[in-house]
């Protein structure tokens, strides 16, 4: 009966303790304010408060003078779409293919590849009518083919579409044989697009024009 | 008589002082405004001016921004917010990884042994549905940011529950933890609108993006 007695005396002060202890805890990591937040951080004067908002718009008239002025491609690699658009009008929306995500490891685990689209800002480097597609080394090992030793080897013509916008890096927007597929992460990288769309990009765009992908 | 009137007359010119007093300052929250205004103007130009996508968490506004250049690319509307620990410094943060329960995997590609094979391959897509949209994002200055979604369903309820139990148990301990330790701790828990927000955020912010905590 002591024993017993002991037992649940031990239980519950274990108890109270744990209480306290969860209590002390919610009460140091209540939210404590920001460091502009505090009382007596910021000076209670009209003029220096006036100074602050006007340096503030400065800055952001700053920021939004880094947004491009020009027409500009925003690429949405997640629901694969892609915006024409110049800020205050979109002119174009087209559903595209961004990259799988994929892995492709060579033969002897030497080389790696990862088939994401980068993200980040870019720009339209080069314009290409009637693209042929340099192949590169992966689209080798991925076919289960020896990698040419030739340059004259690599080249696929007919695959890109009638277009092609290079941003860097050896990626593009460009055309497909694979239409049913756009919407759909399945590229190595690249952006496809549907013909008609393509070419009202190929036309709109200039080298310089800045792209958006996220 | 004459004492009623000077108590008027002084009960009227504290009035009036202070009424003078009131409209020459401006209020202090105007003045904590606009300085996390300043500051967050400052920081955000520092972000703009690089190449890169950065994020803006506005907790009192209740908001999330995914930016480049200072032009808002995406945003996710926030149900609540809640808060344990020191508030995040108005400072560049970068996000250090990604923790959820199941993470996405990305699929191998088996390059082809034969030809035939080749023509047959079909690529397996890591896509948007494949996100999770309950996640922890771990950014630098010991600062948590839980995501998840409204809660709709069985297994969400449940993991809300779950949630809710490591919120308000296990993290004030942490919590204690980091403080004697002298760390720095802050946890922030957002309860997103809709599940394919939480998804869309899982993929548009990648391991070492570069973002800032507002408080209003």
């Amino acid at each position: 009966m002591n024993k017993k007695k002991t037992i649940r005396i031990s239980l519950l002060v274990l108890a109270a303790v744990l209480v306290l202890l969860e209590a002390v805890a919610i009460i140091v990591a209540w939210p404590r304010p920001a460091a502009g937040m505090a009382p007596g951080t910021v000076q209670n004067n009209q003029k220096a408060a006036a100074k602050l908002k006007a340096e503030t718009a400065a800055l952001d008239k700053k920021i939004g003078a880094l947004a491009p002025k020009a027409l500009f491609i925003v690429i949405d690699s997640a629901r694969n779409t892609l915006t024409l658009e110049t800020g205050k009008e979109v002119l174009l929306q087209a559903v595209v293919s961004c990259g799988s995500g994929s892995i492709l490891e060579e033969p002897g685990g030497k080389r790696k590849w990862i088939f994401d689209t980068p993200r980040g800002e870019f720009q339209v480097k080069s314009k290409v009518v009637d693209p042929t597609w340099v192949k590169p080394d992966w689209a080798f090992i991925e076919e289960g083919k020896e990698i040419p030793k030739k340059r004259e080897e690599r080249f696929e013509a007919g695959v890109l579409g009638d277009y092609a916008l290079g941003f860097g890096d050896g990626y593009f927007i460009h055309g497909t044989l694979y239409s049913r597929l756009l919407g759909r992460s399945v590229t190595h990288g690249c952006v496809r697009v549907g013909d008609k769309d393509l070419k009202a990009i190929y036309q709109a765009a200039s080298i310089g024009t800045k792209i958006y992908i996220y | 008589m004459r004492f009623r009137r000077s108590m008027r007359r002084s009960g009227f010119l504290a009035l009036a002082a202070f009424c003078v007093l009131f409209s020459a300052v401006p209020a202090r929250g105007e003045d904590q405004t606009a300085s996390l205004e300043n500051r967050l103007a400052k920081e955000e130009l520092l972000l703009a001016k690089t190449p890169s996508l950065y994020f803006i968490v506005y907790l009192k506004s209740k908001m999330i921004a995914l930016r480049s250049r200072g032009m808002t690319l995406q945003e996710w509307k926030v149900q609540s917010v809640h808060l344990w620990g020191d508030a995040p410094p108005l400072a560049a943060l970068m996000l250090d990884k990604k923790s959820t329960l199941f993470p996405p995997k990305r699929a191998k590609i088996q390059p082809a042994a034969k030809e035939e094979e080749a023509a047959a391959f079909e690529l397996e897509a890591l896509e948007l549905k494949d996100m999770p949209s309950r996640f922890t994002l771990f950014l630098s200055g010991g600062i948590q940011v839980f995501i998840r979604p409204k809660a709709g369903g069985f297994f969400p309820r449940l993991g809300n529950l779950g949630h809710l139990l490591v919120w308000n148990l296990w993290l004030p301990l942490k919590n204690l933890s980091f403080e004697l330790k002298k760390k720095p701790f802050a946890a922030i828990d957002i309860k997103l609108e809709k599940k394919e927000d939480g998804q869309a955020m899982y993929w548009a912010l990648p391991d070492g993006v570069k973002g800032l905590v507002f408080p209003l």
